[in-house]
């Protein structure tokens, strides 16, 4: 009861800032177009700069404002840490504070050979400092930049908590169709106008069954609904979508940029989907894997592979370290290797000022005794996650 | 009147009594001879009847004599005597041989410790009385002559030990026992550093193989300890032969050594690794038939060595990124 109070609490303070939203953008859309942007650089914690690829060092600390369409084109099958997402909520607005490791990343894809084989770039740091939303921050750059998305949300998803393992059609392996599925309308919602633009075509026939196959020449839209209503078929239309994207990209027809969170869980000694026989099963043998290796390999041309690895993907006896060699193991490590590791670490003094500022404008910080902000810092140890924690209850 | 009427009875009653007590007196003289007639009938009733008489020996205890406590020796030790004559030996605490004042216990608080005499804690704990500086000193005088002069050029440490490299250990034992040989003898530690030795790289790997856990790789020390032969001459030759064996037989490469696989691998080796192959597949990729291959460059081999080898820290995975995205050719900041 408490509790509910608490959030009915929560529930309307949002609503009254709701109304001053709305009252403030009603008094910006009858004044001029310069006093708005006055009105915005008054914020000096936020650029209006929406567009990532015009991020630079000027704008590190800063939030941008990730318009409501594209965060729903890019966002809705998952991509945002869940807390993140209900802070979004709340806060009605999807603000990404602009940082230096999302900053590094998009340098290096703007000034990318795309002739080359694919980069990976391979973000790694501590528990809840950004990776996911540096990520985030990244594939918008994509998806603004006509990069085809190949965007895995969270795989340990599918080796700790599958919605259902069958046995594959290839002996030993298990498939995992409704993942697989989910997986398709994840990138068919991301990439639905990308698509319908491009009208990419299938190299090759592919037979699913003795009456449903899917002629070379059809659509990748054609494919990626098959699989998405026939489910029982998903696992190898996502094999087949992806190959074809590889070579799609190779041969110059479009790019491909590929975002795997929690790429480690590929790597992990084991998963919790059981066999037949009651045994746990390897990463290697669930066939939704090998199309993701694939992807990640460097054989291919015209994309870019930002991979994030995590301690959390693993299962405990497997977090000693943050490290991406340790994390991917010896396996993992071969796999990707040579790739470019980009480090994300906890606030700067600035960006956490800049932060606490947005709280403060945003009112959910209500209680500001002296120095309170300092007090903050020492707590979270300038850790994003753990200033969210902390924050809630003030 | 109650109260008057019992005086008077009590001093009628008092006044009958007296010729009683009178009567008593003269009886009580009458039962002095009464009781002095039953002890002279008591020694004729009961009369022992005596068979064997035993002659009654009384054995008195014999006293034992103690001598009179002396005083302790150190009253009558001159203040300049020849303490190792007084001491000359490991021996535990006696007090009235050491002229010193000393205490040691627990009492009670505020008590003085107990004093040296009859005290079990200084007898407990081992006392080096006999190694007082001039024992040790008249001690060194004495076996003099039995030693020869330090020879010349072989000063200190660093100058001695490159001519010396091999370090032999053993111990003599003495003991009071029918035979002098103790078995603990014939044990012989032969230790050297590695360093001393010449090996090429497929020598060392081999040599450390063969010599196991006898090599400690902080100190660099290998070390042989024998004592499987019944004599320290046998076992020194042993421990020497092993040594030499094993320094030879690192350098004979078997035919099966070819067969080492990754996992049996010491250390990572670029050359042979998935690393140096995916590399070369980025650097050639989409180059002209017959067009001269190119290889990874050798910083970056020795930076992924150096990352796998030494383990991961900032350190080792930045200098690794530094070197991906020259190769990679990736625009830095």
């Amino acid at each position: 009861m408490k509790m509910f109070r608490k959030h009915f609490g929560n529930l309307s303070r949002v609503s009254t800032q709701l109304q001053r939203n709305v009252l403030q953008l009603s008094t910006n859309a009858e004044a001029s177009p310069v006093e708005g942007t006055a009105a915005a650089s008054v914020n000096e914690f936020r650029t209006a700069v929406a567009n990532p690829g015009e991020h630079s060092a000027l704008h590190v600390a800063k939030f941008y404002t990730i318009p409501v369409e594209q965060k729903k084109q890019i966002f809705t099958g998952g991509g945002l840490p869940k807390q993140y997402e209900q802070q979004i909520k709340t806060f009605t607005e999807s603000c990404l504070m602009v940082r230096s490791p999302a900053l590094e990343l998009l340098h290096y894809i703007k000034n990318a050979d795309l002739t080359k084989p694919v980069v990976r770039y391979v973000l790694y740091g501590d528990n809840g400092v950004g990776k996911t939303l540096t990520m985030a921050h990244v594939l918008h750059y994509g998806a603004i930049n006509d990069f085809l998305l190949v965007h895995v949300p969270w795989a340990p998803n599918w080796m700790k908590r599958p919605k259902e393992a069958s046995n594959a059609t290839q002996e030993g392996m298990l498939d995992l169709p409704f993942d697989a599925a989910a997986w398709l309308v994840h990138f068919k919602t991301q990439n639905a106008k990308l698509l319908q633009q491009l009208q990419l075509k299938t190299s090759k026939e592919y037979v699913w069954s003795k009456r449903e196959s899917t002629p070379a020449g059809s659509t990748l839209i054609e494919l990626v609904e098959h699989g998405i209503s026939r489910i029982k078929y998903a696992t190898e239309t996502t094999v087949a979508l992806i190959s074809e994207l590889k070579q799609l990209s190779t041969a110059g027809q479009c790019k491909v940029m590929v975002a795997i969170d929690g790429f480690n869980a590929f790597f992990h000694p084991e998963t919790r989907i059981f066999s037949d026989n009651k045994q746990r099963v390897t990463p290697d043998r669930i066939t939704l894997t090998q199309p993701f290796l694939d992807i990640t390999s460097y054989d291919w041309t015209n994309g870019v592979c930002i991979l994030s690895v995590d301690k959390l993907a693993m299962t405990e006896g497997y977090m000693d370290s943050y490290m991406p060699r340790y994390l991917l193991g010896t396996a993992g490590f071969e796999h990707i290797d040579p790739f470019v590791p980009v480090h994300v670490d906890n606030y700067t003094d600035k960006e956490f000022h800049s932060y606490i500022n947005y709280y403060l404008d945003r009112h959910w910080i209500n209680k500001t005794p002296k120095g309170f902000e300092e007090q903050l810092k020492f707590m979270s140890n300038k850790n994003p996650y753990t200033l969210m924690q902390l924050v809630k209850s003030l | 009147m109650a109260a008057s009427l019992t005086r008077l009875l009590e001093r009628s009653l008092r006044t009958t009594h007296a010729p009683q007590s009178s009567v008593r007196l003269f009886s009580n003289g009458s039962q002095k001879q009464q009781q002095q007639q039953p002890e002279v009938e008591d020694e004729e009733e009961f009369r022992v009847l005596n068979l064997r008489p035993v002659k009654q020996q009384f054995q008195r205890r014999r006293d034992i004599r103690r001598d009179d406590v002396t005083p302790p020796r150190t009253t009558r030790m001159a203040v300049d005597q020849d303490w190792t004559a007084a001491w000359p030996g490991p021996r535990s605490f006696h007090p009235a041989s050491v002229p010193l004042p000393l205490r040691q216990g627990f009492t009670e608080r505020g008590a003085a410790a107990p004093s040296k005499f009859a005290n079990a804690e200084l007898m407990k704990i081992p006392n080096f009385l006999h190694l007082t500086p001039p024992a040790i000193r008249q001690q060194c005088e004495a076996i003099k002559k039995f030693c020869t002069p330090w020879p010349k050029g072989l000063e200190t440490e660093a100058k001695w030990k490159p001519h010396f490299p091999v370090e032999v250990i053993t111990t003599d034992y003495c003991q009071s026992l029918p035979t002098v040989r103790n078995p603990e003898a014939r044990r012989v530690t032969v230790s050297l550093k590695l360093s001393d030795l010449k090996f090429d790289n497929h020598a060392r790997d081999k040599f450390l193989r063969l010599v196991g856990e006898r090599y400690n790789k902080e100190t660099d020390v290998l070390t042989f300890v024998t004592d499987r032969c019944p004599l320290r001459k046998q076992n020194y030759d042993y421990a020497l032969y092993l040594l030499t064996a094993c320094y030879h037989e690192s350098f004979v490469t078997e035919p099966w050594e070819a067969t080492k696989s990754e996992a049996d691998m010491e250390l990572y080796l670029f050359e042979r690794n998935q690393a140096k192959r995916s590399a070369e597949a980025i650097l050639n990729w989409n180059a002209a038939e017959g067009a001269p291959k190119k290889a990874a460059s050798a910083s970056y081999a020795q930076c992924v060595e150096q990352l796998i080898n030494e383990g991961e820290n900032e350190y080792n995975l930045a200098k690794y990124k530094e070197e991906v995205m020259k190769m990679l050719n990736v625009a830095a900041q």
